[in-house]
């Protein structure tokens, strides 16, 4: 692989060699004035994941610089570990992902092959993936992707170029997740990069506060009962039925939030998947889908089983909607 | 008080020899005995022999096992049983189809069946499953099971399940995409050029839903235009007799065979009713457990062991071999017991055909072939005297 190709997919095996091969340790990485570029860029990409959701495409104008870019992504990857936040971990993972997404379709299929190959999506020659591989990686959360759309015969899914491509972001995105979750950043990376550090610690910190004021424990002591249960199931990644999720976000936005506050509670959950949820998320609240779906009421509530019979207490019993049951409480304490 | 029912069912368990399912010892096996209400669960066996032990001293009324196997199939919680991988099973009922409610028993039957040749032919042709890794069986009551044990299911998740559910019952099927806009000609105005767009439908041999959905259009075309009562099929989908009897007019020769080239231009309404007959027609009607959940989706459900009976009907959970699905009478063919009278009390009337012989009883003292006693006693419609 020459070393432009892995400045540009630097999640790869091969570009993984090149840092190898260079044999730099991590303190030189950190300190040495050589590699003052590899962290700007390193901290470069964690703004723009932040601000922008993708990864720039940086330009490498010699091998320097490439490898440079190259180094750029462990050092990302240092910086998002070791602020510990979550939501950051899965905001970056996506941002890697979907730049190396964009930067696949620009590639013929013989590369886009290899590089599904390297993630276990083991495609034929003419673009066929079997059925298994397909739902493990394809984001059939969203419509146009449920395998239901998708041309199948005797196990086989002829895809396009993009839609490999895009099965390659979407198994990246959780690989480049879990390898955060499990990363022991050198602890004189925050010293390094101190002020950014802190300035971006501030920022997770400040929007978890404002979710706090928001629909802070007051206003969640005043959901009922089944919406609690819910949203503590959703919290913890319990895997929560269709309809227990179209009940919770269509209350929640009902009850006032938009999509980015409701965002930020899934993002509790262990599995939190950004992009799907956004999808559900504005679906449901009628961005994507035009209709704005109408919060269930306690009976269809209880047809669905979501109902903590158990739990239910005397406003329960005078209201026939969940809403009903929180802006009655709202005036309650007035 | 189940005497009868239990003695019978023990003399079958005593001869018969049931189907083991494979991984045998990492199953969890359930049962439900006479007069028990509850379910007794997470039983497992480390010998085929201790199984039929138990079928045949302690007789249940309803044999189960799991889709899923475990390492620790008779742990009371499944943290503690540690889910290894599970069969992908189908459950079809008549319960869950359209006006079951007022089929007899026996056309409930050849209802589901129709389901059951609809859901092979997407497991086989779409998803690539072969008889060796499928398995057929009448489930005794009022439909058919299918299980798939190739090994690429086994560890499928449950979210990956619903995805084959899904394909398979047609839900969520994108139908705005399934009539393409298509550019086929470019006309010249002037100095101004302009596409002529034609809205096209799948062709009959596309993969997938877009080929089944263009072949059943073609066939309900042709259904409409050849019956005598086209219009009246027509009227069956909502359509005003005016309208039907336009349709049917507008289908020429030229027309058709048009329709056939993947060529749909009729008005709006008309694709619409051509789509959604279609769909309903290449859809399979599977059960559904809790809202919204269906079993298959379910990693860890019970299901019927094969060979065990079924305890509100005597009938053997049976299984089928897919090229003999078309002969596969119930009634004869998962019948287990003899022709020796029975005397019972029958409650109300009834009819049936049962290997082969036609019954129509009255209400009241009557002498039946143990086969049919047994099946009136589990459907509780009779006692023994
Ligand atoms: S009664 Fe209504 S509001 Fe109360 S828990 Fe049940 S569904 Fe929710």
């Amino acid at each position: 692989m020459n070393i432009y190709i892995a400045a540009k997919y630097p999640f790869l095996r091969d570009a993984k060699e090149f840092v190898r091969r260079e044999g730099v340790s991590t303190e030189e990485i950190l300190h040495d004035p050589l590699y003052q570029r590899a962290r700007d860029m390193g901290m470069q990409r964690v703004n723009d994941a932040i601000e922008r959701g993708i990864v720039g495409n940086y330009v490498t104008a010699d091998e320097t610089d490439a490898l440079m870019t190259i180094f750029s992504y462990p050092v990302a990857r240092m910086i998002v570990a070791s602020i510990g936040s979550d939501f950051l971990r899965g905001r970056y993972a996506l941002a890697e992902a979907k730049r190396a997404y964009s930067s696949l379709t620009g590639e013929d299929d013989e590369f886009v092959l290899g590089v599904a190959k390297e993630f276990g999506i083991n495609a034929t020659d003419g673009l066929k993936i079997y059925f298994t591989d397909y739902l493990k990686n394809a984001p059939t959360w969203s419509d146009k992707w449920k395998l239901v759309n998708m041309p199948l015969k005797g196990g086989w899914i002829g895809l396009k170029k993009v839609e490999l491509a895009r099965l390659v972001q979407e198994s990246l995105r959780e690989k480049i997740y879990n390898e955060l979750i499990d990363l022991r950043p050198p602890p004189n990376i925050k010293k390094v990069f101190a002020e950014d550090v802190n300035r971006i610690k501030n920022m997770m910190q400040r929007k978890e506060m404002e979710r706090k004021v928001e629909i802070g424990k007051a206003s969640i002591s005043k959901f009922p009962p089944c919406m609690r249960q819910l949203l503590a199931a959703a919290q913890s990644g319990v895997n929560i039925p269709h309809v227990g999720r179209f009940a919770l976000v269509s209350f929640l936005h009902s009850a006032g939030m938009d999509t980015e506050e409701i965002l930020r509670l899934f993002s509790k959950s262990p599995d939190y998947n950004e992009e799907r949820s956004r999808y559900q998320i504005e679906h449901i609240t009628g961005k994507i889908s035009g209709t704005e779906y109408k919060a269930p009421g306690c009976s269809s509530i209880k047809t669905w089983g979501l109902c903590p019979v158990e739990k239910m207490d005397d406003i329960c019993r005078k209201v026939s909607h969940p809403l009903t049951y929180y802006r009655y409480k709202w005036r309650g304490k007035k | 008080m189940n005497d009868f029912l239990r003695k019978a069912f023990q003399s079958y368990y005593l001869e018969s020899r049931i189907c083991f399912p494979e991984r045998f010892s990492r199953r969890e096996f359930a049962f439900i005995f006479w007069g028990g209400k509850q379910m007794v669960r997470h039983v497992s066996f480390k010998r085929r022999d201790e199984l039929l032990a138990v079928l045949r001293r302690r007789v249940p009324m309803h044999a189960y096992y799991s889709s899923a196997y475990y390492e620790k199939p008779d742990a009371p919680t499944m943290m503690e049983k540690k889910w290894m991988g599970a069969d992908l099973i189908f459950d079809l009922d008549a319960d869950h189809l359209p006006g079951a409610e007022k089929m007899s028993y026996e056309e409930m039957l050849f209802e589901v069946k129709k389901e059951l040749q609809k859901l092979l032919s997407f497991l086989m042709d779409d998803f690539g499953f072969e008889e060796k890794n499928m398995g057929v069986y009448f489930s005794g009551g009022r439909g058919y099971h299918c299980h798939v044990r190739h090994k690429e299911v086994l560890h499928l998740g449950s979210q990956e399940r619903r995805e084959i559910v899904d394909y398979i019952t047609g839900r969520g099927l994108d139908a705005k995409d399934i009539f393409r806009e298509r550019v086929v000609e470019t006309k010249r105005y002037g100095e101004r050029l302009v596409p002529v767009k034609r809205l096209e439908m799948p062709q009959p041999d596309e993969p997938g839903w877009r080929g089944r959905i263009s072949r059943a259009i073609i066939e309900t075309v042709r259904e409409v235009k050849e019956s005598s009562n086209g219009i009246e099929k027509l009227m069956s989908y909502g359509i005003s007799r005016n309208r039907a009897e336009k349709i049917i007019e507008g289908l020429s020769e030229e027309r058709m065979k048009r329709i056939e080239e993947g060529m749909l231009d009729q008005s709006p309404e008309i694709r619409r009713f051509f789509l959604k007959s279609a769909v309903d027609e290449v859809a399979v009607s599977l059960s559904t457990g809790k809202p919204d959940e269906p079993v298959t989706a379910d990693v860890k459900r019970l299901i019927r062991l094969p060979g065990s009976l079924h305890g509100k009907t005597g009938l053997r959970v049976q299984e089928v071999k897919i090229d003999e699905i078309n002969e596969f009478d119930p009634l004869e063919h998962a019948v287990v017991f003899g022709e020796d009278a029975v005397k019972i009390n029958l409650t109300k009337p009834f009819k049936i055909k049962m290997k082969g012989e036609s019954f129509n009883l009255d209400p009241g003292e009557v002498e039946v072939p143990e086969y049919l006693a047994v099946f009136l006693v589990g459907r509780k419609i009779a006692e023994v005297k």
